[in-house]
């Protein structure tokens, strides 16, 4: 299936994709509303957009107790709003803290691929997401991990070489 | 002769196993599947939004007469297990009836659990448990009436909200010398109750129930310390207890230990191999210690049934283990645990932010994180994004040994650390079946 393959090393944090993915998802221009986010690292240096997997298990799918989250024509998981009852069960099953809540309306939301045509990857003005077929994968895991190397060596220098002669 | 099924109670797990049973036959060879019960099929998670008047009661049934005839299911509801037979593997129903099988699981839930108080039987009393209960708290509860919920645990807080809504006062009353005993620690739980007070919501903890009087329509609580107070609707929420006494004298061995339940392998299959066990009436193993725990809730229950049913099929699906977690949201305030959240032996960040009531502990064992508490108000994405990520974390047992020094700075700074420390990574193969979920409406295959 197609998905959004997320390219870290070129996302600038323009949060484009968020005001896109607000607007698809709740009508509103809101960063707060996205369910891409893109995080800082590196004290404002980088930045990493993050977002569902669309995982094989769907941990939000399974622990729902009224089946309100299916997949849909595209193959993501997506919250059939009318079922949602607000229970929240599919916010603490997601163990990659992609499920959101909209307290305005009550319900659970998440990423749906927008049916097909991702508004985030359409609107990102570097290629930083794009929609394509391809195996989902840990996209931000080593960027994340050497751009906070720095951070935390500044922190906590000790810390830092032990683990790192550890990995070593 | 295709294989006989029998599935003895129609909550989370057992209709989860029904579901994976043809999930797995594909709309090939169909077994025989029976689904005994003694209600029909509905959610208990989601009654309290029926109390609170934002579902209909239709809403609550999670298979109809319908839905089973379209997954060939022979329904006996209304009736109860009273006795099962191992070696001829037959079970006798509370009208007589038997029912023959070759394999069969045990899923008979809890029922709600009522002190020996004088009282606590009489009029205007209720527990809020089964979807008769909850239309007697509905029948109830009016705008104006005054609440008393007895007892401050998980279940008390999943109706405070509908509570209030339906404009009623609300008291809460607890034994314990705090609210949320099992659930959170002292300190969240006294953010929780400054929420609380704030909201309207009458606290009072270290109170012990001595009887509950009825006098002219009303209720009159009387306590071993200080005053009564006077009550037209009472509600107990002291606790749930496994529905196993059914059992008793058949070959289906259950723990001596404290909390007891059906002994179960990693596959869920009970003493007796022909029979398994899951959901609140099974004593299987905790994901993070291996320990054989029961874990009465949700997400167990729906793993349990799904790996029953793929085991039912022939599959050879080993279970891993439940993760211990609740969440509750209480006048828009996220209140959630994971894990070995009260370890004693743990190595213990804690971080409060009063004015925003932010909570969060984390528990070390090493580098490993071994559970969490989070408190947050819900119109915070961060605390909703925190609990999914504190879940990864705990259930992936990736290593933060690098991060450790970070997390104690801030324990607020969670996904940083979740991101470089690969959890993705770790969580992106996992799946409870060995195969990817499928859509959880009824396939065309079924539908026909």
């Amino acid at each position: 299936m197609k998905i959004l393959a997320l390219h870290p090393e070129k996302c600038t944090g323009c949060l484009r994709c968020e005001l896109a993915c607000s607007y698809m998802q709740t009508g509103t221009f809101q960063p707060s509303k996205s369910v891409i986010r893109v995080s800082p690292l590196e004290g404002y240096t980088s930045y990493a957009p993050y977002t569902c997997t669309q995982c094989a298990e769907g941990w939000c799918m399974t622990a729902c107790p009224v089946g309100a989250i299916q997949i849909n024509a595209v193959g993501a998981k997506d919250v059939i709003d009318d079922k949602c009852v607000g229970c929240k069960l599919c916010t603490i099953a997601c163990p990659y803290g992609t499920m959101f809540y909209d307290p305005d309306s009550a319900k659970a939301y998440k990423c749906n691929l927008c049916g097909g045509a991702p508004a985030c990857a359409e609107m990102c003005p570097t290629q930083a997401i794009t929609y394509e077929e391809a195996e989902t994968a840990d996209w931000i895991g080593d960027f994340a991990a050497e751009r906070t190397a720095y951070v935390l060596k500044m922190e906590a220098p000790d810390v830092f070489a032990a683990t790192r002669a550890g990995a070593a | 002769m295709p294989a006989r099924h029998l599935i003895v109670g129609a909550g989370t797990a057992g209709l989860n196993c029904i579901r994976t049973i043809r999930e797995e036959e594909g709309g090939g060879a169909a077994s025989e599947i029976t689904l005994v019960a003694a209600e029909r099929p509905y959610s208990r998670m989601v009654l309290p939004y029926y109390l609170g008047q934002t579902i209909a009661e239709s809403h609550v049934y999670t298979a109809t007469p319908a839905s089973l005839a379209a997954w060939n299911v022979k329904p006996m509801l209304g009736r109860r297990a009273e006795r099962l037979d191992v070696a001829s593997r037959t079970l006798t129903l509370d009208d007589g009836a038997t029912v023959e099988f070759d394999d069969c699981l045990i899923a008979t839930g809890s029922r709600a659990a009522k002190p020996p108080i004088p009282g606590a039987d009489g009029p205007g009393v209720h527990c809020f448990w089964t979807l008769a209960e909850a239309r007697a708290v509905i029948a109830g509860v009016t705008p104006g009436s005054r609440v008393v919920m007895v007892g401050a645990g998980f279940i008390a807080f999943t109706i405070l909200n509908a509570i209030l809504s339906r404009g009623a006062s609300l008291t809460i009353v607890e034994v314990a010398p705090r609210i949320l005993p099992r659930m959170v620690d002292a300190a969240c739980a006294e953010i929780v109750a400054g929420w609380l007070t704030k909201n309207g919501v009458t606290l009072r903890t270290g109170a012990t129930l001595t009887g509950i009087e009825e006098s002219r329509g009303k209720r009159k609580l009387s306590f071993a310390q200080g005053a009564p107070i006077t009550a037209d609707v009472v509600i107990m929420a002291t606790g749930i207890r496994a529905n196993l006494e059914w059992l008793d004298g058949s070959d289906v061995a259950r723990s001596p230990e404290p909390g007891g339940g059906i002994v179960v392998d990693d596959h869920l299959r009970s003493s007796a191999r022909t029979v398994y066990a899951g959901g609140d009436v099974a004593r299987g193993a905790n994901l993070l210690t291996g320990m054989p725990e029961v874990h009465a809730i949700e997400p167990t229950a729906q793993e349990h049934g799904r790996v029953v049913g793929a085991n039912m099929t022939g599959r050879d699906v080993a279970y891993r283990g439940s993760l211990v977690m609740n969440i509750v949201e209480v006048c828009h305030l996220d209140v959630a645990s994971f894990g070995q959240w009260e370890d004693p032996s743990a190595e213990v960040y804690t971080a409060v932010r009063p004015e925003r009531s932010l909570y969060r502990k984390l528990l070390f064992h090493g580098g490993r994180l071994a559970g969490a508490v989070i408190c947050g108000p819900a119109s915070d994405i961060w605390t909703t994004n925190d609990v999914g990520m504190l879940k990864g974390l705990v259930s992936t047992q990736v290593d933060l040994s690098a991060w450790k020094a970070h997390l104690e700075r801030n324990p607020f700074d969670v996904k940083p650390a979740f991101l470089a420390s690969h959890t993705t990574a770790r969580l992106l193969p996992q799946t409870i079946l060995g195969r990817p979920s499928r859509s959880p409406e009824l396939p065309q295959w079924v539908i026909r």
